[in-house]
């Protein structure tokens, strides 16, 4: 049991930090990401012992927490609101960053979940495109894709918010 | 590698080792720019990305780990506890059906719990059913007993017995008359919370007689002494 709750400690401390970036992302709503985050945890803490490999606890926990969120749409499903109108609680309007981090959470946030997902994955889990592939269950080319035009997207999007920004200047 | 290629290639991972497009991108200072302005995009994004977490996140998470830990390990031991008494209790009336299982006087003392039944079903009856029942156990008696409600074949354990239940002052009185050849050992005197009885030899007919009052279970007693009588 002592070995089991140092394994747990251990993991939370080095993971919760990013599982709760991708729930946040995943979610675009801080209070109900850390509800998801704790449930995430509550899970992995109950089934510890199904994680031989340390190395794949990373992998694990994501799976765990698409597997909850999934879980709160089919709970919710007879009260759910569209994500996209629930813009106060969301990282996007977060005082933290400058107003042109904030513009590009913003556009972060509009992007497709197919978009965002990888995109995290890659940008802060610091994933390789086959681990995504794997770890979306999708296809590495998709994957490729979807990366490229996550990016052409917000590229795209912060052109256009800076040459609003510089007619309003100007 | 033309444009679309290596920007495609790039904008998937801008952090890309590929050889092709490192080359590409020395050999064309437009790519090589393009290339740059993407990897200072890509540090916007990580930032941006990199949402800042609550402080106390991971206390959070611990805690409600321990929390939810104690709480199963109450669950658990009121189980274990729970398991602990019934297994005393199985235990207990084990022991007791042990101890008192095959006795005759014990199943006598908790059948009268039936006589309620016996005399609202089978009563009342008279001198010459009694008589008549009493040949299986060779036996015969002289004049009724005061206020006979029901005589009627049951079994203590496996023993046929005839059950003759008589209205006391103080309750129900039950004389049972066993078969001759019944040998198991009977306490002359026996008794349970609310009921004791007594155990006799007439000729070599045992008869046991139960109720509530003592006054009562040793009139009847003597009462079936006298009246009645057993031929070998």
């Amino acid at each position: 049991m002592k070995t089991k709750q140092l394994k747990y400690e251990a993991l939370v401390k080095a993971y919760h930090a990013d599982i709760y970036r991708y729930a946040v992302w995943l979610i675009k709503d801080t209070s109900i990401a850390e509800d998801v985050v704790q449930e995430t945890f509550l899970r992995a803490w109950k089934s510890l012992d199904a994680l031989q490999d340390e190395g794949a606890a990373k992998s694990w926990l994501i799976t765990i927490l698409r597997r909850e969120n999934a879980r709160r749409f089919e709970r919710k499903q007879f009260d759910l609101v569209d994500i996209d109108d629930v813009s106060v609680a969301d990282p996007r309007a977060t005082d933290n960053g400058n107003a042109s981090q904030r513009e590009l959470r913003r556009a972060i946030g509009q992007l497709g979940e197919e978009y965002r997902e990888p995109l995290f994955l890659q940008v802060i889990m610091g994933y390789s495109g086959e681990e995504i592939a794997t770890q979306l269950d999708l296809n590495i080319n998709t994957v490729m894709t979807r990366l490229f035009r996550a990016r052409s997207q917000l590229k795209e999007f912060m052109t256009k918010t800076t040459h609003l920004g510089a007619k309003i200047n100007g | 590698m033309d444009d679309l290629t290596f920007r495609r290639t790039v904008y998937a991972d801008p952090f890309t080792q590929d050889k092709e497009v490192i080359q590409a991108a020395q050999d064309d200072p437009k790519k090589q720019a393009f290339w740059e302005e993407v990897k200072e995009m890509e540090s916007a994004i990580e930032q941006a990305m990199n949402i800042p977490v609550p402080d106390n996140l991971s206390e959070k998470l611990l805690l409600k780990q321990s929390i939810g830990q104690e709480k199963k390990e109450q669950k658990r031991k009121r189980w274990v506890y729970g398991m602990a008494a019934s297994v005393a209790v199985t235990a207990m009336l084990s022991f007791s059906y042990m101890r008192y299982g095959t006795s005759i006087s014990a199943t006598a003392l908790t059948h009268i719990d039936h006589a309620d039944y016996e005399v609202a079903n089978y009563g009342p009856v008279d001198l010459q059913t009694v008589n008549a029942k009493l040949v299986n156990f060779n036996g015969h008696l002289e004049n009724g007993l005061d206020n006979m409600l029901s005589a009627n074949f049951c079994y203590l354990n496996t023993v046929k017995s005839l059950h003759i239940i008589v209205q006391g002052k103080e309750g129900l009185l039950s004389l049972f008359i066993l078969p001759q050849d019944v040998t198991d050992p009977i306490d002359a005197q026996f008794s349970n919370e609310e009921l004791s009885g007594v155990s006799f030899l007439l000729e070599s007919t045992r008869l046991l007689v139960v109720g509530e009052n003592e006054e009562e279970i040793n009139s009847l007693a003597e009462s079936a002494k006298q009246l009645l009588s057993f031929s070998a």
